[in-house]
């Protein structure tokens, strides 16, 4: 009778499975190509969130997955997580990136110049419904600048420091292998610099958003400045066994650093991760920002934030609730009718 | 050297999915919860190809114990046949090539979600329990830095006032399961969402236990022979779930934890919520040849 | 999506055999377990890595430490201790024996013995139904009085004891009574 069922069980399994995969249909090298030459930005979220930078992989998890970001995102973190680690590139300034974007709300103009970069934050938004009557949408092509910006910019709070306006934190001597790595070891708090801003950087962007508003809206200690918001590729730097040290490529990667006045000074607060998602590092660094002082519990205290903005633990554990609980369920039941069986019995009433 | 002397020789996936460093970090911290018994043990949790919250931690384990010659059994809420236990014995039988089974008795890993099966566990056999929340203390204090204070000056007395407010307004502890026991007398621990009726088989047992919360990154173990009090006071005891005299309509099972099942007429049906102790009564019933276990309860009541 | 079982290679089973006796040994102290084989290691292989801090006495092990990309570390900084053949006590001073807050951050301390002869020790706490007899010789003498000494449980070390192919174990949590 059971043996039916478990199998009954298993075949179910494999055809709800078949019958999610049956709308993607099947999956060819071109349609991962078509992701993720159309889908940039989304290719950049899920590396993020990720924390794997390879485009056509984070394709690849979207085209199997449908585009179920959480499960895109937990589909390239099992594959990462057991890949060997070959080397530990060299630490990245601010002042080395290939810089695309840089902006500043702190000051009118920056050394180095506002750069606009790419951006839709002056567009209209207006869907371009005429593609839908079978007019393509063509944008206008890009007209380069006279004078193009300089590829490499310092950070605006470099010029902050210098002008003793802002305390810059101080370098962490680690390298290579003995920098903390969150993947390897447990989040144990107070956590540590590394852990917070990698925890930060793999959070999935729409917590860090909810929890960073929730702070930017009152709930926080600091109302952030954006002192500079940068898009960018970063050169990673290897070192070979024979002691050269070469390029293993670019990854584009975004930062960004807000402030808040303390004191006679500016706190700092800052956020960086793989891809270009502006929303996610203005956010994860305005919490970066607010968690010194934190109250316990408060939605910027570290603990908190590091916690809620983990998106592979909060979504696994939110669909969880979908898995039978009918034995936890009982036992409660049971407890429930004793106390009222208890309760009845010494009020003379009849149990129910 | 080169580079490709760093690397392994490449392969679509280690044995059991996890790496070796990842199995390493693993059975470092079985070493240091075996030694300290109910003590939870922060661990890195790799992400596996399960969602998290989905028995990710005790999976983890379990690829770190699995090998050929393993035998594994899963279970979800007593039942081999519970469609998350059929994927995850599944998964564990496609990267380890180890046999699985449903008899209790045969199973060398049992891995399960909410339950504890009938028949005893023998010192041969490891239990591995999926861990949703690791930390016994969360109702009282949902941080869990106060928390691992309050564990390291073994300060109980907000879970102890807690029972004891339920006693006040409902005459009884309410916790249903994941019910707090003292582990070797020096730490509080859930002994993960099970009922109260499987709180007894951890105490003094002849297996090893490991409970594993993936989402969480906490493991914590069981060592055979280690007391496992749940916590009463003196003058309320310890009261299981009032299973003792319900039957199994399928089987005809007595004395054992059931699965209620509503009517259609209002009342219940109940069936054994071990599914496949209730196989076997079935097929000893119908005259096949069937070895049973001995029981940790007999007549519905613990022996 | 996946196509073949993967290999269960040399290496994974030695790891895997020898935890598996650890883990049983460790279980239930003071009862003895067959690793698959002689020396440490199976237990190097299982237990020692990059991210491990170890201290080793014993030159012969070097290599094969080494060979893990652990850090090799003083006694007072190390998680996990090859000792060798234990010739005194000092060592123990130094060991790390974790904290309240985090009990794991005690050693793991590897010691070659005689297991089966000598010295008589009763074993009483966790895995051990009522009380269990081991007799091992060489370890230096006041062993066993400055173990108890040391641990202030949860805060300790765990002992692990190898006689060649034979494993016996000793967590903190065991209490060891000389008789």
């Amino acid at each position: 009778m059971a043996y039916v069922a478990t199998r009954g069980g298993e075949r179910a399994i494999e055809q709800a499975e078949r019958l999610f995969r049956a709308e993607m249909g099947r999956i060819e090298k071109a349609r991962v190509a078509e992701l993720r030459a159309a889908l940039p930005y989304l290719i950049d979220r899920v590396m993020g969130e990720a924390s794997l930078y390879d485009e056509d992989l984070a394709a690849l998890a979207l085209a199997q997955t449908g585009g179920e970001l959480s499960e895109a995102v937990l589909l390239l973190r099992a594959w990462r997580t057991t890949q060997p680690r070959l080397a530990t590139a060299e630490v990245i300034e601010q002042d080395g990136l290939f810089t695309h974007r840089r902006i500043s709300a702190a000051f009118k103009d920056i050394p180095g110049g506002q750069i606009l970069g790419p951006t839709l934050d002056y567009s209209h938004r207006v869907l371009a419904t005429e593609v839908l009557q079978g007019d393509a949408f063509t944008p206008d092509p890009v007209t380069p600048a006279q004078a193009p910006a300089p590829a490499h910019q310092p950070s605006v709070s470099t010029w902050q420091a210098e002008n003793e306006l802002v305390d810059l934190p101080e370098p962490d001597p680690a390298k290579g292998g003995d920098i903390p790595d969150l993947t390897r070891e447990p989040l144990l708090f107070p956590s540590r610099r590394a852990h917070t801003l990698q925890s930060l950087a793999r959070a999935e962007t729409g917590g860090v958003l909810a929890l960073g508003y929730a702070a930017m809206r009152g709930y926080g200690q600091a109302h952030p400045t954006v002192n500079e918001l940068r898009l960018a590729e970063a050169e990673i730097v290897v070192t070979h066994p024979d002691g050269r040290r070469f390029s293993a490529g670019r990854v584009k990667v975004s930062e960004a650093e807000v402030v808040d006045k303390k004191g006679e000074k500016l706190s700092l607060g800052f956020a960086a991760t793989f891809g270009w998602n502006e929303i996610k590092c203005i956010a994860a660094a305005t919490l970066d920002l607010n968690s010194p002082g934190a109250e316990k519990g408060a939605p910027t205290e570290e603990e908190f934030f590091l916690y809620h903005t983990e998106g592979v633990e909060s979504s696994g554990f939110c669909i969880h609730f979908k898995l039978p609980h009918y034995v936890t369920f009982q036992s409660s039941l049971d407890a429930m009718r004793d106390a009222k069986a208890k309760r009845a019995a010494k009020s003379g009433e009849p149990a129910q | 050297m080169s580079l490709s002397d760093l690397a392994k020789p490449w392969a679509a996936m280690s044995y059991g999915f996890l790496d070796a460093s990842a199995k390493r970090e693993l059975r470092r911290k079985m070493v240091k919860a075996v030694a300290v018994p109910g003590c939870q043990m922060p661990y890195a949790s790799r992400e596996v190809p399960m969602a998290r919250g989905w028995g990710t931690g005790g999976l983890q384990v379990s690829l770190t114990l699995i090998n050929p010659k393993s035998v594994v059994k899963v279970i979800d809420q007593g039942a081999d046949d519970s469609v998350n236990a059929a994927s995850i014995r599944r998964f564990l039988a496609r990267v380890s090539g180890a046999m699985t089974t449903t008899d209790t008795l045969t199973a060398s890993l049992i891995q399960s979600r909410h339950r504890i099966p009938e028949e005893k566990l023998s010192d041969n056999q490891v239990l591995v329990l999926q861990v949703p929340n690791p930390e016994p203390l969360r109702p009282v204090q949902p941080n869990m830095s106060i928390a691992r204070q309050m564990h390291a000056d073994a300060d109980y007395s907000r879970m102890w006032l807690q029972l004891y407010e339920q006693i006040v307004c409902s005459g009884r502890v309410m916790q249903g399961a994941s019910y707090p026991s003292l582990v070797n007398g020096r730490h509080v621990m859930t002994p993960s969402p099970i009922p109260r009726w499987d709180v007894p088989k951890l105490h003094m047992a002849e297996h090893l236990t490991i409970l594993s919360a993936g989402r969480e990154k906490r493991l914590f173990a069981v060592p055979p022979f280690t007391r496992v009090e749940p916590l009463v006071f003196d003058d309320v005891p310890f009261q299981v779930e009032d299973h003792a005299d319900l039957s199994c309509y399928r089987s005809g099972a007595r004395g054992f934890f059931m699965n209620e099942i509503p009517q259609d007429d209002g009342t219940s049906q109940y069936e054994l919520s071990d599914s496949e102790y209730g196989v076997k009564t079935i097929r000893d019933r119908e005259g096949d040849p069937v070895r049973f276990g001995e029981t940790w309860y007999k007549n519905g009541k613990f022996s | 999506m996946i196509a073949a079982i993967p290999a269960f290679t040399e290496d994974e089973a030695q790891a895997n055999a020898a935890f598996e006796a650890l883990l049983w040994a460790l279980s239930r102290p003071g009862q003895i377990r067959t690793l698959p084989a002689p020396g440490e290691s199976g237990l190097i292989a299982a237990l020692i890595d990059r991210e491990c801090k170890v201290f080793c006495a014993d030159p012969l092990l070097m290599p094969a430490v080494l060979r893990t990309g652990a850090e090799i570390a003083e006694a007072d900084r190390a998680d996990h201790l090859f000792l060798g053949e234990m010739r005194d006590l000092s060592v123990l001073d130094q060991l790390r024996l974790g904290s309240d807050l985090y009990p794991d951050e005690g050693a793991t301390v590897i010691a070659r013995a005689r297991l089966g002869e000598g010295q008589a020790l009763r074993l009483k706490g966790p895995g051990i139904d009522g009380s269990m007899s081991l007799r091992v010789s060489g370890l230096p003498d006041g062993l066993w009085h400055k173990r108890a000494d040391l641990i202030r449980y949860p805060m300790g070390f765990e002992l692990i004891l190898l006689d060649g192919d034979r494993l016996a174990a000793l967590p903190r949590s065991t209490l060891v009574e000389v008789l």
